[in-house]
């Protein structure tokens, strides 16, 4: 006779083994991070909201057959219909999970689910940004509140209901207990008295304020393809998750420009076609107009971001260096970004842009970054922003 | 809710075992514990083992198992029994009566197969759950203590567990360091013909058997590591031949199951489902082998052919690879309809199919990706002079992934304190790591 019965669950067995994992998880998506920028619109997002990533699982190593000629495998048929040479399935693909006893390589994939804020914050943990950082974010001087404590006085709408409870169960009990001695004159009413009343007491303390504006220029020329804004758009990504991270309160204006310039909104932004020639001067002057109107460089923390492949009328270079010098003085930061993915290395490179152009005014406010390949964004994020170095 | 009570499984318990025995099987008492999916796929992750030591990769394994589970990409296998006396078996909650039925003598073929079959002889399935609670008890212990602490304790298993199946897979008895040098001392008193090796710093010969080479040649090792090895290698070797057995087993089940509930005379409403249930089980898959469909149409095929007796050997003396190549021929493959793949620098070509030309090749092609025959095997060839460690790859056509490879050898050379050179063959050249 077998025995049955209902199983007696110890808790959840495996609950500690997942959240390792997950810490594992995590760990990789901390390291592996700066691959992941998403095709989803998610610059100028609230940061609360919830993105999912596909993390690469942590492999199991062990030895195994490779995925080559030499390892037949073995499978049934739907049909008779199969010949010899015949092709079912045209690359070498990842497989998803993994068949029997883990005995293939193959790669798996979770979904990890995190807000942008967390994403944040993995990234720029990492960077372990030295002093040189606290020079480029200005501080302004506001006023920030925090509870501390309880008074015997204050104003009603601070009134702790939970500490005048229990000051007033307190005397309750010293009161009881001298009167044991006496008669019990036990459900007599205790009612509140002033003395037990509490109330939150609020310290204001002064902090950094935290209010910054990001301009993000970019050239929509027709020399700009895809590839290049697909560079663009993952660089502004990194930058404005860093700011977000380090000011509670970030404005975004977004100029595109070819031979003038336009204030547009972020979907038109990335999305809007390339067409025309390049003026640059026209995207700096309309940034400097905003800044004067909208933005006094007293009140905010100003972050303009260029990007550009490098390829100005020439009649426009003096313009544009003499507007950039003045946005230096307008901006935390102003940096120059110069777009060439590889292929053009060999034709622009050697005449240098933009970039060399700017060469002469470029300082500690205003740098200037180029970039090729979308693995360098980490690389030359970090020469901006971490180190001394740069 | 459920459609039945415990007191009705006791009731068709009852029928089963009487038929069942009536057919000559032979099983360990069986418990059944009755749980939900959630707890299911709790214990699926550490297989099946009401107590296993604690690694994050059993968490990565509930994750896999129950992220697929909610894709609906997989039915949770509806049995899970493990290979002990008595055997614990679990039957899930939520499953119908007639499913339950059915999975109680699937379970009962299992525990047979467990019982009689010769690759289990050591497995001594008696004390197998005490032997894995004393394990996780003082794996815990390990990371409890001080001194050595969980964060050691993980980095250690995870470089052990990448060699977790090097260890000895045809239950051959291994001689000892000590014994291989008496009888090396032998010969070295009854001949003139020999190499002089240094005994005790070189290999006397080739081990094949990586886990216990290091349990006995890692002098450098503390208690709680060697400890950590042999915990790795006694669960390795409890579960290779389940490994190797894997398509007898589940046929030598689902070829019971279909019997006894033939013979139950199951209530008129529980035939129609329960027939397809079988039906979902046992079903071919395309370009993977259900070891369920082949375990079945075997058993099926050779009690027509040999009677029920042939059946009862197979299930006594072999292994999967020994069955398919004793007893699988032309016809077996054109009705299966098996063929075989690989992967080519432009994509995945098919390279045999079923036909009297190519089926001999498929055979061989399937008794390769069968059992521990998927994992390629390696032995510690020698101990270089300098005190390396020297591995080879026991090449037998098929190459092994080399990044797969290179980051195994790294985690050996967190085991041993010299170097390690490996060795092995890719596209007919000498590879080493």
């Amino acid at each position: 006779m077998s025995i049955f019965k209902n199983h007696k669950t110890s808790a959840d067995r495996s609950a500690s083994d997942r959240s390792r994992h997950k810490e594992k998880i995590k760990r990789a998506l901390r390291e592996g991070i700066y691959h992941i920028v998403s095709d989803e619109s998610i610059i100028g997002q609230d940061g609360k909201k919830k993105i999912r990533i596909p993390v690469r699982g942590i492999k199991e190593y062990q030895f195994v057959y490779g995925d080559n000629p030499s390892n037949r495998k073995v499978g049934g048929a739907k049909g008779k219909s199969i010949k010899r040479g015949q092709k079912i399935s045209e690359r070498r693909r990842a497989r998803k999970g993994s068949q029997g006893a883990g005995n293939e390589a193959g790669e798996e994939y979770y979904d990890v689910e995190i807000t942008l804020e967390e994403l944040g914050r993995y990234l720029f943990d990492s960077l372990n940004l030295p002093d040189l950082e606290k020079k480029k974010i200005k501080t302004i001087l506001g006023e920030k509140t925090k509870r501390s404590g309880h008074r015997n006085s204050g104003i009603r709408p601070r009134l702790s209901k939970k500490e005048t409870l229990k000051n007033k169960l307190r005397r309750k009990k010293a009161t009881q207990f001298a009167r044991e001695a006496d008669a019990e004159g036990e459900d007599e009413r205790f009612p509140f008295h002033e003395s037990d009343l509490r109330y939150r007491h609020i310290k204001t303390k002064p902090r950094e304020n935290s209010d910054a504006v990001i301009f993000f220029i970019m050239d929509t020329s027709g020399s700009m393809n895809k590839k290049k804004k697909f560079i663009a758009r993952s660089f502004f990504f990194l930058l404005y998750h860093f700011l977000r991270h380090r000011y509670e309160n970030v404005e975004l204006v977004f100029i595109s420009h070819s031979i003038d310039a336009k204030e547009v909104g972020e979907d038109d932004f990335f999305k809007k076609g390339s067409a025309g020639g390049t003026l640059i001067s026209s995207g700096l002057e309309m940034a400097v107009e905003i800044m004067n109107k909208r933005f006094h460089p007293d009140s905010w923390n100003i972050y303009t971001f260029h990007c550009s492949d490098g390829d100005n009328w020439p009649e426009d270079n003096d313009r544009a260096v003499s507007l950039s010098s003045k946005l230096k003085e307008l901006c935390q930061l102003y940096c120059y970004v110069q777009i060439v993915p590889d292929e053009d290395v060999s034709t622009l490179w050697t005449q240098g842009g933009m970039a060399s152009v700017y060469e002469g005014i470029a300082d500690g406010r205003f740098k200037i970054v180029q970039l090729s390949l979308v693995e360098d964004i980490w690389t030359e994020f970090k020469r901006i922003f971490g180190g001394g170095n740069v | 809710m459920s459609d039945w009570t415990l007191k009705d499984l006791k009731y068709w318990d009852d029928k089963i075992i009487d038929i069942a025995k009536g057919h000559g099987l032979d099983w360990f008492p069986i418990n059944y514990e009755v749980c939900d999916y959630y707890e299911m796929i709790g214990h699926m992750c550490y297989h099946g083992m009401p107590s296993h030591y604690r690694h994050w990769s059993y968490g990565k394994s509930f994750e896999r198992t129950h992220q697929m589970y909610n894709l609906g990409m997989e039915g949770l296998p509806y049995e899970l029994i493990i290979n002990s006396n008595p055997s614990i078996a679990y039957l899930m909650r939520e499953n119908p009566l007639y499913l339950q039925i059915l999975i109680m003598c699937h379970c009962i073929g299992h525990s047979d197969f467990f019982k009689n079959n010769r690759n289990f002889s050591e497995t001594h399935p008696e004390d197998i759950t005490t032997r894995f609670r004393n394990a996780k008890r003082r794996i815990h212990d390990y990371s409890e203590n001080t001194n050595i602490g969980s964060k050691k304790v993980e980095a250690f298993l995870d470089a052990v567990h990448t060699i977790k199946f090097q260890t000895e897979r045809n239950n051959r008895t291994r001689l000892s360091r000590r014994e291989l040098k008496e009888k090396y001392v032998d010969v070295i008193n009854s001949s003139n013909d020999y190499n002089f090796i240094d005994v005790d710093k070189k290999l006397i010969s080739k081990d094949n058997d990586l886990l216990s080479f290091l349990i006995e040649y890692g002098t450098h090792f503390e208690d709680w590591q060697l400890d950590i090895l042999s915990i790795v290698r006694d669960e390795s070797r409890y579960f290779i031949p389940q490994i190797k057995t894997k398509i007898l087993n589940e046929g030598w089940a689902s070829f019971w199951h279909y019997k006894l509930m033939h013979k139950l005379e199951l209530p008129q409403d529980c035939h129609l489902p329960f027939l397809k249930s079988h039906n979902q089980v046992i079903k071919p898959m395309v370009g993977k082998v259900n070891p369920y469909h082949l375990g079945f149409h075997m058993f099926k095929k050779i009690e027509e052919r040999d009677g029920i007796d042939e059946c009862f050997l197979i299930r006594s003396i072999h292994d999967d690879a020994a069955a398919i190549r004793c007893y699988l021929d032309l016809d077996d493959f054109r009705e299966l309809n098996l063929f075989s793949y690989s992967t080519k620098s432009d994509g995945v070509t098919i390279d045999e199919i079923s036909d009297d030309r190519g089926w001999e090749e498929i055979k061989l092609d399937l008794i390769n990706a069968t059992g521990m025959n998927s994992m390629p095997q390696v032995i510690v060839s020698d101990i270089s002079d300098c005190g390396d460690l020297i591995i080879e790859h026991m090449h037998d056509g098929r190459d092994l992934d080399l990044e797969y490879a290179e980051q195994v050898v790294n985690n050996i050379k967190n085991l041993w304190p010299g170097d390690v050179k490996f060795f092995t063959i890719i596209e007919e050249d000498s590879w080493e790591i």
